[in-house]
């Protein structure tokens, strides 16, 4: 399934915005519980099927290869697909606002 | 070198939680996944050891050293693998991190298997209804069963089918259970790496036996005709067999044995039977004899008097048979006679006796117990010697 601009995973979303600086395979795994501050820890397994499928969309590509370690890099497609999903998040987090003030009124 | 045991690898590779918590009971017992095949798995014995197999599905058959590495940096180690399924394994006490950490995404990983499967699923069930259909108009389509079921080759036909039956429904449960489980996923429902693999595990050693008698008994059909059946050119002389001769019917000295037209294999198909054996039909003869009367014509000016003679003989294994078997014979070797030529009259020593007389062709069925005799006579002679010669050979068999 081609990534069609509808919501992201929650791995598509932060291995994305761990790519932001070109990385691999162990280190990129630190880089995303590093970025997502040591909330997400993801397994190799889940990694790799993300990395594979968003590389065959287009929204990553290969920085270097050679031949046994693949370091990646954010398209600007994949930039431009993780700017607007971090929008969509915004006004998400916006509209649920309500809740906070709703808390206060209690 | 340590000792490898083989087990039986269970046909339902896509209860993959299942195959982890057996590999993790193995290794508990100290026996270690070292290779995994279609049928076959081989274990390596060592030191019992606590440890966690995962089985990966890789979207392709060949998996790439980025990923091997990519594991193994986060503690799991490949270890074999089978088409789309790859199994990694980590000791407990390493503290690997889960393979995967996110249901949905791993529900992609079964994408590409999925599709693989639902297309292998359909082509199956079109060969299964192509195989029902054939296997039906052999049963059926010239409306004799009983003669194709004494016939016996369509037994081990029958059973094929039933060992192509099975497969068949292991490939719609694959399709069916790898879309539930990316179902599943989905929803956010992780494999359970320590499901109960026992009952299944058992159940499928149970069917993979059956199949396999199943498999030895449609051998059985086709190696016993292989080695019991025998053809072999007629002796001029008497016979110890129940079949009817021509010398026999005719009663005419001047009779004499037609030239051999049909030489094969030493065997002058004129004038040969053939001895054959199935299941249902224990002893099967079939003899066919052509005469000649020098100086003597026929009457419609055709040539030299000429009479043939066919015989069919069956013993069979349960008398019941014999009166459908008739009924079979008369269909099947009836192409342009309506059934009212077909005459059933009494005798004293049959069972059942069906004649049916044109001028110069003859037919004759009659049943005794066990023993069912199809007689076709093209000559001059009359149609009562053909049956006091039948009632004389049909005894010998009947029971």
């Amino acid at each position: 399934m081609a990534y069609n601009g509808g919501p992201m995973t929650e791995a598509m979303y932060y291995v994305l915005l761990a790519l932001m600086h070109p990385n691999y395979g162990y280190q990129l795994m630190q880089a995303i519980t590093e970025v997502s501050n040591g909330r997400l820890k993801m397994g190799p397994g889940t990694l790799y099927g993300v990395l594979s499928r968003m590389q065959k969309d287009g929204l990553i590509s290969l920085a270097e290869d050679d031949g046994r370690r693949k370091t990646y890099q954010i398209t600007s497609e994949g930039e431009h697909a993780l700017k607007t999903e971090y929008s969509r998040l915004k006004s998400l987090i916006q509209d649920g606002n309500m809740l906070e003030i709703g808390d206060e009124n209690e | 070198m340590n000792k490898i045991v083989r087990k039986l690898r269970p046909s339902d590779y896509w209860r993959i939680g299942e195959h982890e918590s057996w590999f993790q009971d193995m290794a508990a017992k100290g026996f270690h996944l070292k290779k995994m095949g279609l049928r076959f798995v081989h274990f390596v014995k060592g030191e019992p050891e606590k440890m966690r197999y995962r089985i990966d599905i890789s979207l392709n058959k060949r998996i790439t050293p980025e990923q091997i590495e990519m594991y193994a940096d986060s503690g799991w180690d490949y270890v074999t693998g089978h088409q789309y399924f790859q199994v990694y394994a980590s000791p407990v006490e390493r503290g690997a991190p889960e393979l995967h950490t996110d249901p949905a995404e791993q529900s992609f990983t079964l994408k590409a298997l999925g599709k693989k499967l639902v297309f292998n699923a359909v082509m199956v069930v079109v060969a299964l209804l192509f195989t029902i259909g054939m296997l039906a108009a052999i049963w059926f389509l010239d409306g004799t069963p009983t003669f194709v079921l004494v016939d016996g080759l369509v037994i081990q036909q029958t059973l094929l089918f039933i060992l192509f039956v099975y497969p068949s429904y292991i490939s719609l449960q694959a399709a069916i259970s790898i879309h539930a489980l990316r179902k599943d996923l989905i929803e956010g429902k992780s494999i359970n790496h320590h499901a109960p693999w026992k009952k299944h595990f058992r159940l499928n050693s149970v069917i993979t036996f059956l199949f396999t008698i199943v498999a030895g008994l449609s051998a059985i059909v086709p190696i016993g005709q292989l080695i019991k059946s025998n053809t072999a050119t007629l002796p001029e002389e008497n016979l110890d067999l129940p079949i009817v001769r021509l010398a026999d019917v005719e009663q005419n000295p001047a009779l004499v044995r037609g030239e051999a037209y049909y030489m094969g294999d030493d065997v002058d198909w004129s004038n040969r039977y053939t001895y054959n054996w199935s299941p249902l039909a224990p002893i099967k003869y079939e003899s066919d004899e052509h005469g000649v009367v020098p100086g003597k014509m026929w009457g419609d000016g055709s040539g030299e008097y000429s009479p043939s003679i066919r015989t069919m003989v069956y013993q069979l294994r349960v008398p019941t048979l014999a009166d459908n078997l008739i009924a079979d014979l008369i269909k099947r070797y009836n192409y342009e006679y309506s059934d009212d030529d077909f005459v059933e009259t009494k005798h004293a020593d049959l069972n059942l006796l069906i004649v049916h007389e044109e001028d110069d062709f003859k037919e004759v069925f009659a049943s005794k117990g066990k023993a069912v005799i199809y007689v076709r006579y093209y000559g001059y002679a009359d149609i009562n010697p053909v049956i006091e010669n039948i009632v004389d050979k049909i005894k010998f068999i009947a029971e």
